[in-house]
Order: structure tokens, then sequence, then C-alpha cells
């Protein structure tokens, strides 16, 4: 046996991105553990993280393109006929209809800065269509970016430092476990953590205090918080007085906000509205991390304009273990890969990611005729799941690269197999440390596999287009990625992760704020100008709310949140995770069980008039009446796809998805 | 004496311990030598919510050995319960005696299999594989328990935690501390003792 010892990075689309350490024989990994270089992961992996052991080397894995024949089976073909019939498809597509009937889609499976190689397919191609925004995290993202210029928070090592920790929308128990284990520290030594979430999880068991409003009316509790904190005179004056933009329009605003209007609303008592405004406001440092969960809504960019501003209110912001924490992009420094030639002058065109199904099947000038699918599986993760298969079903040609035959794959004409993140060097950017961290290559792919880079190269080959962005070494085009200035970086990576930007440790400590006022923005004409949304954040009821038009026939809020076990659609297969994976329930309130005849473990149909998905029932008393939960993500066949009850509305900014804005029935199936 | 420790507040219950031992020990499907048990996983206000991760306690007078017809588990002097293979019979008493559940039979091959707290490792000077594998620190290695009293108790009398009798299961408990999981176990614990549920709120 020759073992040895590799430093890599999982590229998944989570918190987390831990670094690994892989130990392989040959081909075949042994050990997985985490990589002491990385102070914010600390060393340690999760569940997922291990059961790569298994992910793989798995036996469904791909390893050959496949085929639909006229019976609408798979058979494996060689690549240069995948290739070939890839080719001669598009070209025919592109003379007789244009480029832009032509999609390509790109998800969040794997991350790695080679993913821009597309690019140097499609700009010669003459564009295609693609989609915009993002199915999980933009509202959050412009709200931050119109408050406080961008999108940055203090190291997370600095959650020790913590004296009162506000969860907000979220559940680091289980979707960022190496936050969790600085909170528990912080915890221990003597913070209070205050939970706002209508579910009970493990997040939840170790609040002092835990808070259930009904979906969607995150922005009245947050204004409410504010009017006690300002009617108490706890909010930091001299902070305010310097930092604040449109202070006194947002103090008007948060006066129709008192705590016995926003109790109606939220369905939180008054009581613990202000005891929260209270022990928030009297914390010193106090940290405000909200998760993704509460903009998943219409209105969710004026919802976390209002919440993001308590840290600012409070004058935690730029203290450190204090502040905000959203969204950390500091490692998102790299350029382009060298060697892509520009797209075309008069450009694609794309669609809000989030209305993927209609845009399949009714863009028009031109329709869409083909689609190419990588790192994504919407048949199970976009909204209006009746819809994207039938747009897929309606196209012509549809090709989708996979390491498994996923719900989307099955539903491809081609089939090309993908590499795992173990097989090809990268990059990889980070959304919650800084760090910055290099996906080693740790073994040749199998037999048949090729990397996404090899399979554009092949196809501009066909066509005619230049390889230069394909012809330089790797790690010459890596280095090229870089940001310039530091010799060596590409090096030193592979030792360790590297924080490359030049932000501090404490996120906005020098209250340097990049917004049009230089301040935290109470009040943002830019967002009123970009979003058509008033500058001052403030509270509307939900067109599919709990007083919506459809909440007399569909009275439960259905939320469809995120586990440990898997990320979206990936990990589920596995028998690793099959072992310890709490399988898919509905989760909901005895009362409102009782009231539909429902018991433990009944089968329960969800309904609206989207679709209807079954799930056994699981009596869940820590759950808020009126809201019912399902954990996203299909993974088997059997699971439901939930997508097929929610709806592909967008959210006011940023262009996201609407997921928990769900109201259905349920009833026994 | 070594054991294991398992701090109640930390857990998560997240099975990356389970998947560790499976991966170290290459088991079978359907081979187990560590779970997770989840007390009241429905999060009846009632009652707290916490999770145990469990293996073989390496018990102090394994009720298994004892249970075991052909000699095939020993306590060893480092203290590791060992299932001798060669001599196991497939005869199952030890799964019947262990309160725990911790051997798991392999039905495939007709033997009873069990963890041997990572002994190779152990030798190697590293952790057992799912101490080493715990993202949270709730689950820890102690080469001497007698040295972590304090947080730290026998796990006897833990809601959850089935009885040991006489076994002296080498496990250590840190209980619940934080937040509305440690209320609810003192409302339990009122509960249980005759108290009416109000006093604790």
């Amino acid at each position: 046996m020759t073992l040895r010892t590799i430093r890599t990075v999982c590229p998944r689309n989570c918190y987390c991105t831990c670094g690994m350490l892989v130990t392989v024989d040959g081909g075949r990994i042994l050990e997985i553990t985490g990589d002491p270089e990385n102070p914010a992961t600390q060393g340690k992996v999760c569940l997922k993280g291990l059961s790569y052991a298994e992910r793989a080397h798995h036996p469904d894995r791909l390893t050959s393109p496949l085929r639909k024949n006229a019976r609408g089976r798979f058979e494996t073909i060689p690549w240069e006929e995948a290739l070939d019939e890839i080719a001669t498809r598009l070209r025919v597509i592109r003379e007789e209809s244009g480029p832009l009937a032509v999609l390509h889609y790109e998800g969040s499976g794997s991350h790695g800065a080679l993913s821009a190689l597309a690019e140097a397919f499609w700009n010669p191609f003459g564009g295609c269509t693609r989609a915009h925004g993002d199915l999980c995290w933009p509202a959050g993202l412009e709200a931050t970016r119109l408050t406080y210029g961008h999108n940055r928070h203090s190291h997370p090592v600095l959650t020790r430092e913590s004296r009162y920790i506000l969860l907000w929308g979220h559940n680091p128990a289980e979707t960022n476990i190496h936050q969790w284990r600085l909170i528990l520290e912080a915890q221990e030594l003597g913070a209070r953590v205050a939970v706002v979430d209508p579910r009970s999880t493990d997040t939840t068991d170790l609040a002092d205090l835990h808070l259930r409003p009904r979906p969607g009316t995150d922005a009245a509790l947050a204004l409410g918080l504010a009017h006690v904190i300002v009617a108490e005179g706890l909010h930091d004056g001299d902070f305010l007085s310097r930092s604040a933009h449109g202070f006194p329009e947002y103090r008007a605003r948060i006066g129709d906000f008192p705590p016995e209007r926003v109790a109606g609303i939220t369905g939180v008592g008054e009581e613990e509205i202000r005891v929260l405004a209270r022990e928030f406001a009297g914390a010193d440092p106090g940290l405000l991390i909200a998760g993704f969960g509460l903009q998943r809504h219409r209105h969710a960019g004026q919802a976390m304009r209002a919440v993001c501003l308590l840290p600012a209110l409070t004058g935690n912001v730029g203290k450190p273990g204090g502040g905000w924490q959203y969204a950390n992009l500091a490692s998102h420094c790299l350029g382009p890969p060298p060697g892509i030639p520009p797209g075309p002058s008069n450009g694609s065109r794309s669609f809000p990611t989030s209305r993927l199904g209609w845009n399949l099947r009714n863009l028009s000038a031109p329709p869409l005729r083909a689609a190419w699918f990588e790192k994504a599986n919407p048949v199970s993760q976009h909204p209006r799941t009746t819809e994207v298969r039938r747009g897929l079903k309606e196209l012509e040609f549809v090709v989708v690269v996979d390491q498994f035959l996923t719900d989307t794959a099955r539903m491809a004409d081609l089939v090309l197999p993908a590499k795992t993140l173990f097989e090809e060097e990268d990059l990889v950017t980070a959304y919650w440390h800084p760090y910055l961290q290099l996906r080693q290559k740790v073994f040749e792919s199998p037999e048949g596999v090729l990397p996404e880079s090899e399979v554009w190269r092949r196809l501009c080959v066909r066509f005619g287009f230049t390889t230069e962005a394909f012809d330089l070494d790797p790690s010459e085009r890596l280095r090229a990625m870089l940001p310039a200035g530091r010799e060596g970086v590409l090096e030193e990576l592979r030792e360790r992760p590297l924080n490359l930007s030049d932000y501090g440790d404490v996120a906005w400590d020098d209250e340097g704020f990049p917004t049009p006022s230089g301040k935290v923005e109470f009040s943002s004409e830019e967002a009123a100008r970009l979003w058509s949304v008033d500058p001052v954040p403030g509270y509307q009821p939900l067109p599919e709310g709990h007083e919506g038009a459809m909440a007399p026939r569909y009275p439960l809020q259905l939320l469809t949140c995120k586990t440990r076990d898997r990320i979206h659609s990936q990990f589920g297969n596995l028998s690793m995770i099959q072992e310890v994976d709490r399988s898919r329930v509905l989760d909901i309130h005895p009362q409102d069980a009782r009231a539909r005849g429902l018991d433990e473990g009944d089968m329960a149909r969800i309904r609206n008039d989207r679709g209807t998905a079954q799930v056994p029932v699981r009596l869940a008393p820590g759950i808020r009446p009126g809201v019912v939960h399902v954990l996203e993500g299909r993974c088997v066949e059997g699971d439901p796809w939930m997508n097929l009850v929610t709806d592909d509305a967008v959210t006011d900014m940023g262009y996201g998805a609407t997921f928990y804005e769900c109201l259905v029935e349920v009833e026994r199936a | 004496m070594t054991g294991f420790l398992l701090d109640l507040n930390r857990c998560v219950g997240c099975g990356a311990c389970v998947l560790a031992c499976r991966i170290q020990n290459a088991l079978p499907e359907g081979v187990t030598w560590r779970r997770i048990l989840t007390l009241n996983q429905r999060r009846a206000p009632k009652g707290p919510t916490y999770h145990f991760s469990l293996a073989c306690h390496h018990c102090e007078d394994p009720p298994c050995a004892r249970a075991c017809p052909s000699g095939a588990l020993v306590k060893r002097p480092d203290g590791v319960v060992f299932l001798q293979e060669e001599l196991c019979i497939g005869c199952r008493y030890c799964e019947m005696a262990c309160p725990f559940g911790a051997p798991s039979f392999d039905a495939r091959r007709g033997v009873m299999t069990k963890c041997h707290f990572c002994a190779p490792r152990q030798e190697a000077g590293l952790d057992p594989a799912c101490t080493e594998a715990c993202p949270t620190g709730a689950l820890q290695f102690a080469p001497d328990l007698t040295a972590t009293r304090g947080t730290f108790e026998a796990p006897a009398g833990t809601p959850g935690f089935a009885d040991p009798g006489d076994a002296g299961p080498n496990l250590r408990l840190a209980p619940p501390r934080g937040g509305l999981r440690m209320q609810r176990l003192l409302s339990l614990k009122a509960l249980v003792g005759g108290e009416s549920e109000g006093d604790h709120g």
C-alpha cells in the first residue's frame, strides 16, 4: 500500500466549506478528516464530508455518456459519439433559431472557479440563454449590500466573544456545524442565545429564548423590536449620529410598530418581543446571525433590511463578537480563467432562476429548443416541479452533466458523467469563513469520466473555436486567476487555506460603509431606485401568507427546510447517510393534526392548486400551530418532490425564490 | 481506566461518529457499532430533546462476557471488551445481555461483531475514529475516566439512558446545561418526582 494524504476542500453549497485531508491508497479513499489548518472549520468535517468515502466510489456513479434510445431507455455510448451528437444538434438549432434558443444552466452543486471555462464555449457560440439570481440567498445579500455596502462579516471565531447571539431563521446545529460549535463555546462562556424560528430544532433546544413568529412576518417583528429599543432609549445614539443615514425616517416607521400591533401580526407575545428587545439591546456585544430561511418570500429583501438594521441600531456593528452576520464574500477574489474569448456584444438573455419552469415553456423570440444542465437538479430543486418537468419534456434536446442519474438526468436525451471534487484541481471560495482554499486533485477520474473543462475543450474543437483557455498548464491557469500582488499564493494554498482579503477580522470596525451615503442606510434611495420598494423597510402581508387570498382554502404555511444529512438532493442516495438519516416526515402540530383526523405515522397528502405530495405524519408539538414542515431535497425514488406545491414567484430584490411562501392543506391520503 | 465522554449539551445527533466508525472499521451494511439514540425526537415540550451517541461502553463487569457461553468475549487488561471472533458461535446471547444493544450481528458471516475501542488506533497513539470525527467536541475519548470528574457524571439515572445494572459502563455524561433543554430536563425530573409541571414553567 502506498498511502498518501492530500489537502483539499469540500466544494458543496454549504456555509462550512471545510478544509479536508483525504488519505488514499491509489485511487481509493481510506480516510477523510478535517484540515486543522483551517481556523474556522477547526480540523473537522461533517457527516457528509465523511461520506465521500462512499460517494466517490459509489456503484451507481456514472462512468460513461448515456443516450436515451427510441424506447426511452439509456444506452452507454462513447464520448466521441456523444460530443458529435451534441455538436450537430447545437449547430442546427443555432442556425435555425439562433444561439439564444439554447439554455445553459449551472447550479450550485459543486463550487470551483473553473466552472467559468464554460464561457470559452458559449461566448464564441454567440451567447446563450441563462438564468440569473439564485434559488437560495440573493434577497439577503442585496439587503445587506444596500444597508452596509457589501457582504462581509467578522471572522467566525469571534463568535466566541459574543455575549448575546440572536439566531434568526437559522439552524446552525444542522446547517453550519462549525458555527454551532463556536456558539456552544460562547454559551459556555456565558453568552445568552435567542432563536427566531417557527420550528423547534436542535438549535432552538439550546436557546434561552425561542420566538416562533408566523412565517413571512419577520419584518414586523424586527420593526417591533426596534420600536421597543428606541422607545426605551436602548439604541446607540452616538453610533447613529456618526454612522446612520435616514434614521429620522426609520424612526417614524418603527413608530407604527408598537408591540401590541406586532404581536397581532407575528403571533409572538408582546412580552416576548419586549424581552428580546431589551436583552439584545442590553448585551455588549450582541451578534445577530441570520439564516436564509426568512428571505424565501416575495417581501424578503425588505424583511432582511429591517432585520439587519438591529445590530446597527444597538451600536453592535464593528465590535468583535458583535454585529451582523449573513454572508461573508471576503474569499470571492478570483478573476476569470485567462484566454476566454469575449462574448457577443448584443449579449445573452436571461430570466430569474426561480422562473425556470415557466421560461422553459414560454420564452419566445426565440423559444428555447435545447438545454444544458450541470451541477444542478432542477426537477428536485426548482419550484413548480410540474412546470419544470413539462418544460424539459417539451425541449428537443436536453444534456445533463452529473455524477448520478438524478431526477433531472433521467429526463435528459444525453447524460454526461461528471468528475468528483477529487479529480481536478480547482480553487474554492466560501461564504461563511474568509478563506480561499485549493481543491487539490486526489486521484484520477475513473475510466470513462472527463472533467467538464475537457468537455468544453472538445466541443470548442468541434466548432472550430479557439482553445486558448484550455491550452494553459492547469496550475498556471489557477495562478492567473488569483489576485495580483502576492507571490507564491498557489504554493501556500497547498499548505493551508488563505485569507487574501484586505479586510480585518472585525467587519466595519472602521465604520467605513461603502454605501452611497457612506453610512449605514436606514433609508435607502438606492433600494427604491433599483427595486421599486419603499426606501425605509416596512412590513406588508405576504400575498400567499396567513391572511392571503388562498388562506381560507389552504390554511397551513409550509416550510421546506434543510437538514444536516444532505445538501439539497445530494448525499441522500448513500447507504452511510441513510443509516443516520432522519427520514422525511410531515411535521405538524398535534392540534392541526387532530383537526384533520391525522395521527402519527398516517400518510398525509399535502396539496394546493399547484400540486400534491405525500409524506407520513410526525406529530411535532414544538412547531408553531398553522405551520407545517417537510425537509426539502429529493434524493431517492419514492421520496416526494416538495416543490410540486411551491410557487415560482421572485423576491422583491436580488431575484431569489419564494419557497417558504407556500400555503397548503393537509389531509389523510 | 479508559472510556468515552459524551456531552449531552453539545451532541446534535449528526451521526458523524457513526460514519467514522463505519469507515474506519470497514463495517458491512447492516452492522453498526455506534448508534444515535434521540430522546423525545418529536420535541414534546414536557421534556428535553437530546441525543446519545452510543457504542460499547467497555464495561467494568461486562454482562455480554458473562452471558457468552463460548468464552469469545473477554475484558482485556487494557480495558477493551474484546470479541474473539474465532471463538464466537453466533448464539447472540451477548446481544440479549447487553443493556445497550452494543453487539451487532453480522448475519452474512453468522458471527457477532462489536466495537473494539479502535484498539489498533489507540496502540498507534490515536484516539478512536468516532471521537476524532465529532465536529462539536461532544464525544471524547478519556484515557483516564477517573480524571474527568466534575462536569461528567456516571450515566445511570440520566433520563433515556438504559439501566446499566451492575455492568459499570465506562461512559461519562455531561448533562444538558443550556437553554430550553435544561429547563425541560428540570421540569421532566420534577414530573417524574411527582411535582407539578407548573413549578418550572
